[in-house]
């Protein structure tokens, strides 16, 4: 495989926007190319994650459609469609096809609008992640599929709502030094513990909000990187699947897929997490945060808990997790997710993050995790 | 070809009368809930039907308060992944038991549920 780096990022503010999810990861787009110092005319492909346009923008076909608002109509241009990971699974198949050396420059990005619907319609929409036949009609929701994962961490491993809260009260906290975050404000435990209930044990402001948002990265062959002021080396790019029913899930407290796509992300790249100095993982609820630093080995099983609540994941901890603000307080727009994590990691590595700089990072972990935790993509970055 | 016995039509007919069917492959043995084509544990293709007893325990609950708009009249309402007396786990819907109840080691007992005229998977009390 050729070496990939990423050369360009962009990411909209997240949270409520009148503009359509195209136009939202147009705009991102423009960004990333201008960042990267080309011209839209070196693209080769885009790869574009979007999840539910079909049902909040009635909208199918968003690859192409995007690659139109943009003004790139004729490069080959796929969608992908893995439940909240959709954006990282275009990055993974557009580093392998710049890997195997059929393009040179790709454009990987995505976006989601839901704000423009009711939230029983957006969690809905967001449910039909789950299986249709044998969960949906029982009214399961995301966060209860969470609710059901805290509570079984909570009854093996004694994990705390307090230790939860620790999560979105620390999230928060880097958000508030983001200026595209969704929130840029901090909060309390005292206030999350006092949220109301969602889906038991998990409060409101355990949850990440729905947001509209679009995120996109250049993506370049190790020649045409070369001739970029600060390239950033895709180290590795992995995916692991897992069962779909919840039932099927032997032990509720771990992710199965997290550990399978971390243990071969770190294979590629020949490094460990101990190595990893800045971390954006997929934090859709405070106790996936928990379970995501246990699954990427960051800490043992059962003391993801504990090292949210002592400041570890903090920025000036052992290993900052999420300096962006996270899903929690910079926002998830689903298909755009992904890309927004890399770009943020991208900018932690070239050392211009300003305010929430996690100092001197030299390696960054992204991890993103689809629906039922059934997807599962892990990436690694280095600089030069 | 797929065998009727393993796909989800045949599943529900025999849990709206009241039975809960697992199937057990005749390769090795291995008991799955529910049905699907390939045996996970040996990728054979060979099933038979088994007749679940219906009792279990709660593995993990919620109780879900912030509904899909399709269950939105329901709620508040609990939903539970019950390990079955067989070994295997399912999810579905606690009925009968009051929210403050629901408990993970809590002892249930299947119950189709019919509403939409759609069969689904509930548990109610033991006793």
């Amino acid at each position: 495989m050729r070496r990939v780096a990423v050369i360009g990022v962009g990411v909209t503010k997240f949270g409520l926007h009148d503009r359509t999810s195209a136009e939202l990861f147009a705009d991102a787009a423009g960004d990333a190319l201008t960042d990267a110092g080309i011209p839209a005319s070196a693209v080769q492909a885009l790869y574009y994650g979007n999840v539910v346009g079909g049902e909040t923008e009635h909208q199918l076909h968003t690859g192409p459609q995007a690659a139109s608002v943009l003004g790139i109509p004729s490069v080959p241009t796929t969608r992908f469609e893995t439940a909240c990971a959709s954006s990282h699974a275009a990055f993974r198949h557009a580093v392998m096809e710049i890997g195997a050396g059929v393009s040179d420059v790709i454009l990987v990005g995505g976006a989601e609008r839901v704000l423009n619907v009711s939230t029983a319609e957006s969690t809905e929409y967001f449910a039909y992640a789950s299986d249709a036949v044998w969960e949906q009609p029982l009214g399961l929701t995301f966060p209860g599929v969470f609710a059901l994962i805290a509570r079984a961490h909570m009854e093996k491993y004694g994990t705390t709502e307090a230790q939860m809260a620790a999560v979105a009260v620390k999230n928060h906290r880097h958000g508030a030094l983001n200026p595209k975050a969704q929130f840029q404000k901090q909060i309390t435990i005292d206030q999350v513990l006092r949220s109301a209930y969602v889906a038991d044990p998990l409060k409101l402001l355990d949850c990440c909000p729905f947001s509209d948002g679009g995120a996109a990265v250049v993506l370049a062959s190790e020649e045409v990187a070369r001739r970029h002021r600060k390239p950033v080396w895709v180290l590795a790019s992995a995916a692991a699947s897992d069962w779909m029913l919840l039932g099927d899930k032997r032990d509720l407290a771990r992710v199965p897929a997290t550990e399978r796509a971390a243990a071969a992300a770190y294979r590629q790249a020949g490094l460990g997490p101990t190595d990893v100095d800045v971390v954006e993982l997929h934090d859709c609820f405070t106790i996936a945060e928990i379970v995501a630093t246990e699954g990427l080995g960051l800490f043992e099983p059962g003391a993801g808990g504990r090292a949210a609540e002592t400041g570890l994941t903090s920025l000036g901890g052992e290993v900052p997790v999420n300096p962006s603000g996270g899903l929690k307080a910079k926002g998830h727009p689903i298909g755009a997710t992904g890309a927004a994590q890399i770009a943020e990691i991208v900018t932690q590595l070239r050392g211009e993050a300003g305010p929430r700089q996690v100092d001197g990072a030299r390696t960054g972990l992204t991890h993103t995790l689809g629906g039922n935790t059934a997807t599962v993509l892990v990436s690694l970055f280095g600089r030069d | 070809m797929t065998e009727p016995v393993i796909t989800a039509r045949a599943f529900f007919e025999r849990a709206r009368a009241g039975q809960l069917t697992a199937v057990r492959c005749g390769s090795c043995g291995e008991l799955a809930i529910p049905p699907r084509e390939l045996c996970p544990a040996c990728h054979a293709r060979a099933w038979q039907p088994v007749p679940l007893v219906g009792e279990g325990t709660i593995a993990s609950f919620t109780v879900i308060r912030v509904a899909p708009r399709s269950h939105a009249a329901d709620a508040p309402y609990a939903i539970a992944v019950v390990k079955l007396q067989e070994g295997v786990s399912i999810l579905g819907r606690i009925v009968d038991i009051p929210l403050d109840k629901v408990a993970v080691g809590l002892p249930v007992r299947f119950r189709p549920l019919g509403a939409r005229d759609q069969t689904s998977i509930g548990f109610g009390p033991l006793g």
